[in-house]
């Protein structure tokens, strides 16, 4: 199991690949330090650059860049024979992709938002964004990864759940925001450490549990997939 | 078996017919593009995502242009269905531009391409105005469709219809700045990767990450940054170009610079094309 995530993790980080992790964490630091250097009170620019670039932007891609790159590029690459002709149980397979997946996420997720936490108030509202983000992180690598099992088009699947569940009809239909992570994440942020910046809009009962039903049905559906995987041509 | 090394004439022979030049391949190079991007000729799975995206666009004219002949007074010009699809036109592109450029990087098609008499300028510009081409129409189809709605509907006879024309043929060319500006980013940034998958996520996360930093630039306490705010993103860049040359409110506050939204328009359509063109200056056969 050590041996596949060692594997995923050069996968990951090999290669120029890892460049494209550090352009949107550094926009958000400097839109932040930007803000800071001017003076602008908090309660204004907190809601663009912690909701709408760190929540609505920068976790969601991160993870779907990550959480379809672990095992979509090794089906795209055909190398992912390899490692099923192994004799590993898929359980393990799928569990150690994730977790590299899903702290890779959190890592590059984490350390903007908490520095953009200390910028634009305490250590606590830093915390509290950081404990948002791992919990994000999770939750969406979770489902990404999932996707990439489930299609063979996972990115643009994984583009339209947030470009258009979260992102259109999460702002204008109420009811869609109980299967948006993006809510969860606000929701969980905001009860950390209420402040005018973040409202969440789901309770917070909602948003823990359906994190964590979020967590362990796409492991299991994935792990079931995986199970049965079948390979086949590259589609047109 | 054969005794000694006999060179059999097995009959080939030299194409002696009429040769096509570069204009049939830039024109066959554009109708396969543009076929490609809406899936024709491919596999119906290469079909789903491009026709949801139209589809969507065609279902909200649809409804717009209902509910404008039911209640005349709702205002809903052409020019704002551009706007309020702009999430669509994003995804658009990041569908489009990876499966018009990066399915040749990743399949190794373009030497073949570039042993004929197809240069790089010309396989650039075939690529652009098939995407242009795809993306207008994503969006003129539908207004014309609103343009339909009211024409039918209006109470003024001709004079009425003539009016939406002098509103339609703005929007049209309002729709093909987006067309321009997203055809020309989304595909530079899809020559990059061979990966279609990446080229996506990279599209729709430029676009995307770019929109914040409006709403943060119109916060700081400068009214010079507050009205030159919307040249930090493609979407309020177009945003503000239409409201100068059009003169309508799109809401959003440009003051006086009007003219440099135009000019870095202009400028960021013109680099993209330059850049496209300096990256197929070579291409390598793996």
């Amino acid at each position: 199991m050590s041996t596949v995530a060692m594997i995923t993790a050069r996968g990951l980080f090999g290669r120029r690949r890892a460049l494209m992790l550090v352009p949107l964490p550094l926009l958000l630091i400097g839109l932040a330090a930007l803000c800071k250097s001017f003076d602008v009170e908090p309660t204004n620019w907190g809601q663009p650059v912690i909701e709408g670039l760190g929540f609505a932007v920068v976790l969601p891609v991160i993870a779907l860049i990550v959480g379809t790159g672990v095992l979509g590029s090794e089906i795209d690459d055909g190398t992912l024979v390899h490692i099923l002709t192994k004799p590993l149980p898929r359980r393990d397979i799928i569990l150690a992709k994730y977790l590299v997946a899903a702290v890779v996420t959190a890592i590059t997720t984490m350390i903007p938002l908490y520095v953009v936490g200390l910028l634009a108030g305490s250590a606590e509202l830093a915390a509290a964004l950081a404990v948002a983000a791992i919990v994000g992180s999770f939750a969406y690598t979770a489902l990404f990864v999932l996707l990439s099992l489930l299609t063979r088009r996972p990115v643009l699947l994984g583009l339209v759940y947030i470009l258009i569940w979260e992102g259109l009809l999460g702002r204008w239909v109420s009811g869609t925001r109980v299967l948006s992570i993006e809510q969860y994440v606000i929701t969980i942020a905001d009860k950390i450490e209420p402040t005018t910046i973040l409202t969440g809009q789901v309770s917070v009962t909602t948003a823990a549990v359906m994190s964590a039903v979020f967590v362990i049905v796409s492991t299991i559906v994935a792990i079931n997939r995986l199970g049965s995987f079948s390979l086949a041509g590259e589609t047109s | 078996m054969s005794e000694t090394g006999v060179i059999h004439d097995i009959g080939y022979q030299r194409y002696t017919g009429p040769r096509l030049g570069r204009g049939a391949g830039i024109g066959a190079l554009y109708v396969h593009g543009l076929r490609a991007a809406f899936g024709l000729g491919r596999s119906a799975k290469a079909k789903i995502f491009p026709w949801l995206v139209a589809g969507i666009a065609l279902l909200v004219a649809v409804i717009i242009a209902a509910i404008k002949s039911q209640f005349p007074e709702i205002t809903f010009s052409y020019v704002d269905l551009d706007n309020q699809l702009s999430f669509m036109i994003i995804f658009f592109s990041a569908i489009l531009a990876p499966t018009l450029v990066s399915r040749d990087l990743r399949s190794n098609t373009l030497p073949l391409y570039f042993s004929r008499p197809l240069r790089a300028a010309d396989y650039v510009a075939a690529k652009f105005l098939a995407m242009v081409t795809a993306v207008w129409l994503l969006l003129g189809v539908p207004q014309f469709i609103m343009f339909l709605g009211a024409a039918f509907t209006t109470k003024t006879g001709m004079k009425g219809v003539w009016h939406e024309v002098q509103d339609l043929v703005p929007a049209w060319g309002y729709s093909l700045l987006w067309a321009l500006l997203f055809a020309g980013i989304g595909l530079l940034i899809a020559s990059l990767t061979g990966k279609q998958a990446f080229a996506a996520g990279g599209i729709v996360a430029v676009f995307l990450m770019t929109t914040p930093v409006v709403a943060v630039l119109a916060q700081l306490p400068s009214s010079a940054a507050n009205h030159m705010a919307g040249l930090a993103s493609p979407i309020t860049l177009i945003n503000g170009v239409g409201s100068y040359l059009l003169g309508s409110k799109i809401g959003l506050d440009i003051g006086r610079y009007g003219p440099i939204f135009v000019i870095e328009a202009f400028c960021l359509i013109a680099a993209c094309l330059l850049l496209l063109l300096a990256r197929y200056r070579k291409v390598s056969a793996l």
